[in-house]
């Protein structure tokens, strides 16, 4: 963007505007966009949704405003902002206000670190994975500060429940995103990507796989281990079904969304359905090669840049808007899933969903990293790293290697699944047992 | 672009400086913990200021996604938020001020006097990026890292043990009230408050039946 | 867990490592006794969950397709209202409806008052159609009143009306923003024979010969153009004109039983037409105007029973009435406002009562007070 801006300016226009003038408007320009597609997004997703929900539940969905209801949103949208804002009489004014913006603007900022195509991104922050969550936990602060200044128990409990989940599930999604910074050797969401270029087998590993775009890491079994664990704790983040416990209708009316309306309370849903689609473009771009993909590889490498000048601008503008289209097709895939998921599971008990993470999911995401160790050490290292065993198999980047290390990674992990699960389930049977045998083990009067 | 980076410094100072102050002045406690996160906030900019990057969004997700969310969480939990009455200072705040103060200076004045103030003039590559911290903590500073980890885990472990109820006193399941009753009736095996043969004197205000009549005459 | 209360059917094989569990395939069940059926265990943890995700991916995936057979258990069933309709079931009822003969335009409603005093919310009001001439009662109704806003659907009226005048309606589509609207008149009551024989064929069919009978019974009753349709009064009189014109064509004057109702409609009170109008605009000057009516009617009779002889006082009285209850407008202007509710009322002056209902009370109470002036005379 830098680089159009600044043909515009200085050399069609020729304003010889100076260096920061030209990135200033070239960032304003990218966030400006970003912006306009992030409610977008959100609108177009809550129709996906209930359509796609309801043709699971046998219905048809949303379908007359607007060809097939497409304007649905649209008018869900005029109806929310120009509904009244009711701020109760004994919240905390300020804080009841600031508390939705809190909530959300954070979620926008996670469009800057997201890459939408080949050489299509905000900020190509070298941390930009750990950008991305950290920016999301402010959100948590927000949802606090709601159920707090809302001065209303339902409010209070969701908030409480939303931290307590969210706090607890950012672990296991950061640990099981860990293999993602070892395989490509970077925080940077862009590098990630462009290490998942290949087919099955990532060019990363062996270099003389054609790259077709499709050596993502969820082939492999350690990529596959971490997509499971993440998309779960995705899940648990975005409050999606099986964990909505901080606004469980059924229970605790909205949660923190209690007593909030109109404007304010689209923007809890704004921040939500945002996270939504971030969490699955996440998921695409680190599990699914993100933009990677047939085709995308060649039409760069026909593109103009700096290391090929010969290149023609039209290549550049066709990958990009093939890499987006790639992008896309993968995150609407999971939003897919996450609404399936809706449609199949009941939500979990509290109690449950924190022995699910702490139990479960942590020490599965803990064993997936010591295989990353593995899997790295096998495909790449030599005596040079003190790993000389593995100098049989051939230098690094051998096919041979990638097989071993394959190999190795998928028994460590599917013992780590059967081993956690049968310790799980033993558990959980031994504390049905002790409920069903009239285990009235009962504690001691309190003085009190 | 020497002068942006001074005014933002000095905004930046300003915020921390603020928010600081108004962390100890607030009367209510949520808000004094919502004015530490914005406290948290201007050091993460500070961070940014200085090129560390992986510091800032490190300090934010520690920070500011735990260490504040858990005092908020805490402080929530806590009864009296807003004390009108309660004074912010209390009586001995001026000794406590010096000592503080003393201390304070203790550690700053000797920093500020010995350091060598280098002044980059033109920005340098990054000198606190993951891959540099991994090598400080993995390398020179290994053993103040282990020790702090170790320190951590007992802190965890101490958690542990203070939080967790004995296993055998846990009540396992809800009591029905029948259960409740009987448990109370065994603790305490005498109640006091009834009279051992319930008999009023006018018949009229009590509402008990006599016993059956049918019984009575099987038993006879 | 007594063993005996319980039979187990199932019978485990010997390897228990292998968990496999045989069940019995003809497990006999006695009454009273509980049968546990141990299910396959789940091939490893996690496998139900991706279980329950196909059956709500399937589902979708069949959403698709139309279900058109009750025993398929996916696919979109649902009927899109406005445009595709689900056939009503005959006996469906919504709201009251009056019938009318087609081919004669006379309705089926005697004013039997019965469905008046069934009706549960007490909505149906009804106006028994009298002899302009002679002032007694018509076996037909001159106005008929529902609230369809309080009216509970129950059918009452429609099962207890022995003239299966009254019968209940499949239109559903009443939402209107117009309140009033829903107090509906007679005029927006009526419904021809043929169209509710065309939403209950085979209950019209077991009615038909026994509501045309006793219509037949009702019309040799009914004087005039009483107890006529007011939309169909045009046709009816048209159809009348014409056999007229045969009539005169063909010289054997045959008497037709509408001629001379029609015929002495046109002279006397148009029964059913004024009275939708004057009812649904309530106005003041119809209201004045009867008011005025009454009072001239009134001091016409006492001046009759102090002039003339106690003999000579009632039919004096009786004239007076029968005059004022003459209106100006011809029947061919009132007509068409009675057939369109909303249409405005036929021109009324302040001499001419178009109410009907309050001129014939104006007459009646003038009789009233003319029989009385009578009486204190002989005495």
């Amino acid at each position: 963007m830098y680089d159009v801006v600044d043909f515009l300016l200085n050399t069609q226009l020729g304003l010889n505007s100076p260096d920061w003038v030209v990135m200033l408007i070239s960032h304003l320009v990218v966030v400006g966009m970003l912006f306009a597609v992030a409610p977008l997004q959100v609108l177009f997703l809550t129709y996906y949704e209930r359509r796609a929900i309801a043709r699971m539940q046998d219905r048809v969905g949303p379908n007359r405003v607007g060809y097939e209801g497409l304007l649905q949103p649209v008018a869900d949208g005029v109806k929310m902002f120009t509904k009244e804002d009711i701020v109760p009489d004994s919240a905390d004014k300020i804080v009841h206000l600031l508390a939705p913006i809190v909530a959300a603007a954070p979620v926008l900022y996670m469009f800057a670190v997201l890459p939408w195509g080949p050489n299509m991104i905000a900020v190509d922050l070298p941390t930009g994975l750990l950008f991305f969550f950290a920016i999301s936990s402010i959100s948590t602060v927000g949802l606090l500060m709601a159920g707090w200044a809302s001065n209303n128990k339902f409010a209070l409990l969701g908030a409480m429940r939303a931290v307590a989940q969210v706090v607890s599930y950012e672990i296991p999604a950061l640990l099981s995103l860990l293999f993602a910074v070892m395989f490509a050797g970077s925080m940077s969401l862009m590098a990630i990507v462009e290490a998942q270029g290949g087919l099955f087998i990532s060019t990363t590993d062996v270099p003389s796989v054609p790259d077709l775009g499709l050596g993502w890491f969820v082939f492999t079994p350690v990529g596959f281990l971490a997509f499971v664990c993440f998309f779960i704790a995705a899940l648990a983040e975005g409050e999606r079904t099986p964990f909505d416990i901080p606004e469980a209708d059924s229970e605790i009316v909205a949660g923190y969304m209690t007593e909030y309306s109109g404007m304010k309370f689209a923007m809890f849903y704004l921040a939500q359905y945002i996270l939504n689609f971030l969490l699955c473009a996440i998921t695409a771009t680190i599990f699914f090669g993100g933009w990677q993909g047939p085709g995308v590889a060649w039409l760069v490498s026909q593109s103009l840049s700096a290391d090929n000048p010969a290149g023609n601008p039209v290549y550049n503008v066709l990958a990009g808007m093939l890499g987006t289209f790639y992008l896309l097709a993968k995150t609407y895939m999971f939003f897919f899933v996450m609404v399936a998921l809706r449609g199949a599971f009941p939500r979990l008990r509290i109690d449950q969903l924190m022995n699910f993470g702490w139990k479960f999911l942590i020490p599965l995401t803990m064993i997936n990293i010591l295989s990353a160790a593995l899997w790295i050490a096998i495909t790449r290292w030599g005596t040079a790293q003190g790993f000389g065993i593995i100098e049989f198999a051939g230098e690094p980047g051998n096919l041979v290697r990638w097989v071993i290390a394959f190999a190795v990674t998928l028994v460590i992990n599917v013992a780590a699944y059967w081993f956690l699960a049968r310790l799980n389930v033993q558990d959980h049977a031994a504390r049905q047992a002790a409920l069903t045998a009239g285990g009235l083990a009962v504690s001691p009067p309190r003085s009190a | 672009m020497d002068l942006v980076v001074q005014i933002m410094f000095g905004v930046t100072g300003l915020l921390i400086l603020g928010a600081a102050f108004m962390v100890v002045s607030v009367r209510n406690i949520i808000h004094a913990a919502l004015w530490l996160i914005t406290c948290f906030f201007g050091i993460a900019m500070l961070y940014l200021l200085l090129q560390a990057e992986f510091l800032a969004i490190v300090q934010i997700l520690l920070y500011i996604g735990a260490v504040a969310v858990l005092v908020l969480f805490a402080v929530m939990l806590t009864r009296q938020i807003d004390d009108p009455d309660e004074p912010v200072l209390f009586q001995r705040w001026r000794s406590t001020l010096l000592i503080t103060a003393i201390l304070f200076a203790a550690v700053l004045v000797p920093t500020i006097y010995n350091h060598n103030w280098l002044i980059f003039a033109d920005p340098q590559p990054a000198f606190a990026g993951p891959r540099e911290l991994g090598f400080a903590f993995m390398n020179a500073y290994l053993l103040p890292f282990q020790i702090a980890a170790v320190l951590l885990l007992a802190a965890l472990v101490g958690a542990i043990i203070i939080a967790m109820e004995d296993q055998e006193q846990r009540r396992v399941r809800v009591l029905t009230l029948a259960e409740e009753v009987a448990l109370r009736g065994e603790r305490e095996p005498s109640p006091p408050t009834r009279p051992a043969n319930p008999q009023p004197a006018s018949s009229s205000s009590n509402p008990t039946p006599p016993p059956a009549p049918e019984q009575a005459g099987e038993g006879a | 867990m007594s063993n005996d209360t319980l039979t187990h059917s199932v019978t485990f094989t010997e390897a228990p490592a292998a968990l496999t569990v045989v069940v019995d395939p003809t497990p006999q069940i006695a009454r009273g006794s509980a049968v546990i059926v141990e299910r396959r265990r789940p091939k490893a943890a996690g496998w139900s969950l991706l279980q329950g995700l196909g059956v709500v991916v399937d589902h979708w995936r069949k959403s698709f397709r139309k279900l058109d057979d009750p025993t398929q258990i996916a696919g979109t069933f649902t009927t899109e209202y406005p445009e595709e309709r689900l056939p009503l079931p005959e006996a469906y009822r919504n709201m009251p409806i009056l019938l009318f003969d087609d081919a004669t335009g006379h309705e089926l409603c005697t004013s039997c008052f019965q469905c008046q005093r069934i009706c549960p919310p007490q909505v149906i009001h009804m106006t028994q159609a009298k002899d302009p001439e002679t002032g007694k009662p018509v076996p037909a109704v001159s106005e008929f009143i529902i609230e369809y806003d309080a009216c509970m659907s129950c059918g009452f009226c429609a099962e207890v009306c022995p003239f299966d005048a009254i019968k209940m309606d499949h239109d559903f589509e009443l939402s209107t923003a117009n309140h009033p609207s829903l107090t509906v008149h007679k005029a927006g009551l009526l419904r021809p024979v043929s169209y509710y024989q065309s939403i209950a064929p085979t209950f019209w069919a077991e009615a038909e010969a026994s509501a045309y009978k006793k219509l037949e019974a009702n019309k040799k009753r009914r004087p005039a153009s009483i107890g006529i349709a007011p939309q169909m009064i045009e046709q009816v009189k048209a159809a009348h004109e014409l056999r007229d014109d045969q009539q005169e064509a063909d010289s054997p004057p045959a008497p037709v039983a509408i001629a001379p109702a029609l015929d002495a409609g046109r002279a006397a009170t148009p029964a059913t037409a004024s009275a939708a109008p004057a009812a649904s605009d309530g106005d003041l000057p119809t209201d004045k105007a009867a008011r005025l009516a009454a009072i001239r009617a009134r001091n016409e009779a006492k001046k009759a029973a102090e002039q003339a002889a106690p003999a000579q006082a009632q039919p004096a009285a009786e004239g007076a009435a029968t005059a004022l209850t003459t209106p100006d407008a011809p029947l061919t202007d009132a007509l068409p406002a009675a057939s369109e509710r909303t249409a405005p009322p036929a021109p009324a002056t302040p001499d001419a009562p178009l109410d009907e209902k309050a001129a014939r009370l104006a007459a009646i109470r003038a009789r009233n007070a003319a029989k009385k002036a009578a009486q204190a005379e002989e005495e």
